[in-house]
């Protein structure tokens, strides 16, 4: 994941403090609601200027951090978009 | 969204288009007055660019405010800030976009069918409407309630689920012709909101190609929160204007009304209360022109939805005691406010508003933005 993405995330995550966001976070677990995940959807495609393909809108897109920056990924955001995390 | 300002050039120009087509029609139903507008360019030139912008829709608001019923003014709001909007919105097969330049003519009426018979409308996530999607076709099933121009229409814009899972990727819409085979319409029994065609629909396998979808499956919740802040918007600078037609006729009422010698505007107690809902009055405009200059986002929006119903009915049920029994005659603001409580239930109840404003409470103690 890039810094960026992580910096995007964290906002709308709001039981995730401090704490290290990870692959394998559960984003629902750490607060992302319905209405949130709009906007999430919406901040991605503004920040990266793509559009999530209609195949990977999905709640398992949304399940996780990995999920949805693999999903990201998927759409033609490459690695020099930020420096990787994990 | 921009800010709303002193009326610009294009704004005048479209504010004189406004008129002369209004001007054509007089007392009108919703369909004549739909066709009237979209003759005149009135509803192409609202479009033109990126985002209607709010000067224009608080002319076309206060305007139609001025001339006709709250239920005619809601066929056309409706249509203006949420359903055009939504139909015209990214990449769209010939067909959506036929209608959508149809509806641009004032040729085609629009209803926008999200309350589902199946949930609260307050959580759409629970719909039941469902669109079984086949390689060529689309199949509904279902049923909607309290949907403007239901009974009006020529074609209905339906938010259904393709997929059981409770989350805003389960969604689509489905442009559905009016005459569509498996499609009954029902009025709504009641006698308010005359001119509105307020009604409910169901949908028994209602078959249609996949070039009535409107926007990418998935896309349905998504395209309806880009374009909600407009609506909730629209309701504020409706509100704004109803609020300012009515206290200028209270206004006049209570200068002619006589009180203990002299009138009722003499009267320092009346003057308070009235003075009350002017305040009340700003308020909503004072909340507009912050969701018209901030990021038009959804918390905002709610915070505007939830304030308006409340100061507009703040507003109406003083002018209604101000005014006296006078209130409850024919076109009297007892009616009005009877009706416009509506402002806190449709597009958004004020519960669910308050409960997503909770939800963002830390966001919107964060101070100033
Ligand atoms: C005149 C009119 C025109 C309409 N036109 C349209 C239209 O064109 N298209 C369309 O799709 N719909 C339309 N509607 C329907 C409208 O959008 C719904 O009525 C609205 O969303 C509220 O849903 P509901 O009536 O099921 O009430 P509910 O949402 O079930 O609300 C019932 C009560 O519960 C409260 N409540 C709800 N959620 C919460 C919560 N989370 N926390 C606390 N309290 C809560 C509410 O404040 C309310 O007091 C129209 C309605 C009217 C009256």
């Amino acid at each position: 994941m890039d810094t960026r993405f992580v910096t995007m995330l964290r906002p709308f995550l709001k039981y995730a403090g401090a704490n290290e966001i990870t692959l394998d976070s559960s984003l629902r677990d750490l607060g992302l609601d319905s209405m949130q995940a709009v906007e999430l959807l919406f901040a991605i495609e503004d920040t990266y200027q793509v559009s999530l393909p209609d195949e990977l809108l999905t709640d398992t897109t949304f399940a996780t951090a990995g999920n949805l920056w693999a999903a990201i990924e998927s759409s033609g955001v490459g690695a020099e978009a930020g420096a990787k995390l994990c | 969204m921009t800010a709303i300002s002193d009326p610009s050039p294009a704004v005048t120009d479209f504010r004189r288009a406004l008129v002369d087509a209004l001007d054509t029609v007089g007392d009108a139903t919703g369909r004549e007055l739909w066709c009237a507008l979209g003759r005149g360019g009135v509803l192409a030139a609202h479009t033109a660019g990126e985002d209607p912008r709010a000067d224009r829709l608080r002319a076309l608001l206060t305007e139609l405010d001025a001339r006709y019923p709250l239920g005619v003014v809601l066929s056309v709001c409706v249509q203006v800030a949420t359903a055009l909007p939504i139909l015209l919105h990214g990449p769209a097969s010939e067909h959506v976009a036929g209608v959508g330049a149809a509806a641009l003519r004032g040729e085609a009426m629009l209803a926008l069918a999200a309350t589902d018979s199946a949930a609260s409308g307050s959580d759409l996530m629970d719909l039941g409407t469902t669109a079984v999607l086949g390689e060529d076709t689309v199949v509904l099933d279902g049923g909607k309630r309290w949907i403007t121009n239901a009974g009006t229409a020529d074609h209905l814009l339906v938010l259904a689920r393709h997929r059981p899972q409770r989350h805003f990727t389960s969604f689509l819409w489905v442009l559905v012709p009016a005459d569509a085979p498996g499609l009954t319409v029902e009025p709504a029994d009641g006698s308010m909101f005359a001119g509105s065609g307020v009604g409910h629909l169901s949908f028994d396998a209602v078959t249609l190609g996949r070039d009535h979808l409107v926007g990418a499956p998935g896309r349905g919740l998504a395209t309806f929160s880009r374009h909600i802040a407009t609506e909730r918007l629209a309701g504020g600078l409706w509100a704004g204007a109803m609020c300012r037609r009515v206290l200028t006729d209270t206004r006049r009422a209570l200068a002619d009304k006589p009180l203990h010698g002299a009138t009722a505007w003499d009267n320092d107690a009346v003057r308070q209360r009235f003075a009350r809902c002017l305040v009340e009055s700003r308020r909503i405009d004072a909340l507009c022109a912050d969701v018209c200059g901030g990021s038009g986002g959804l918390v905002d929006s709610m915070v505007l939805k939830a304030s308006v119903a409340d100061s507009l009915d703040r507003v109406l049920g003083e002018c209604v005691q101000l005014i006296g029994a006078d209130a409850f005659g024919a076109g009297g603001v007892a009616r009005l406010r009877a009706e416009a409580a509506m402002f806190g239930v449709a597009g958004g109840a004020t519960g669910a508003m308050l409960a997503g404003v909770a939800d963002h409470a830390d966001d919107l103690l964060g101070g100033p933005r």
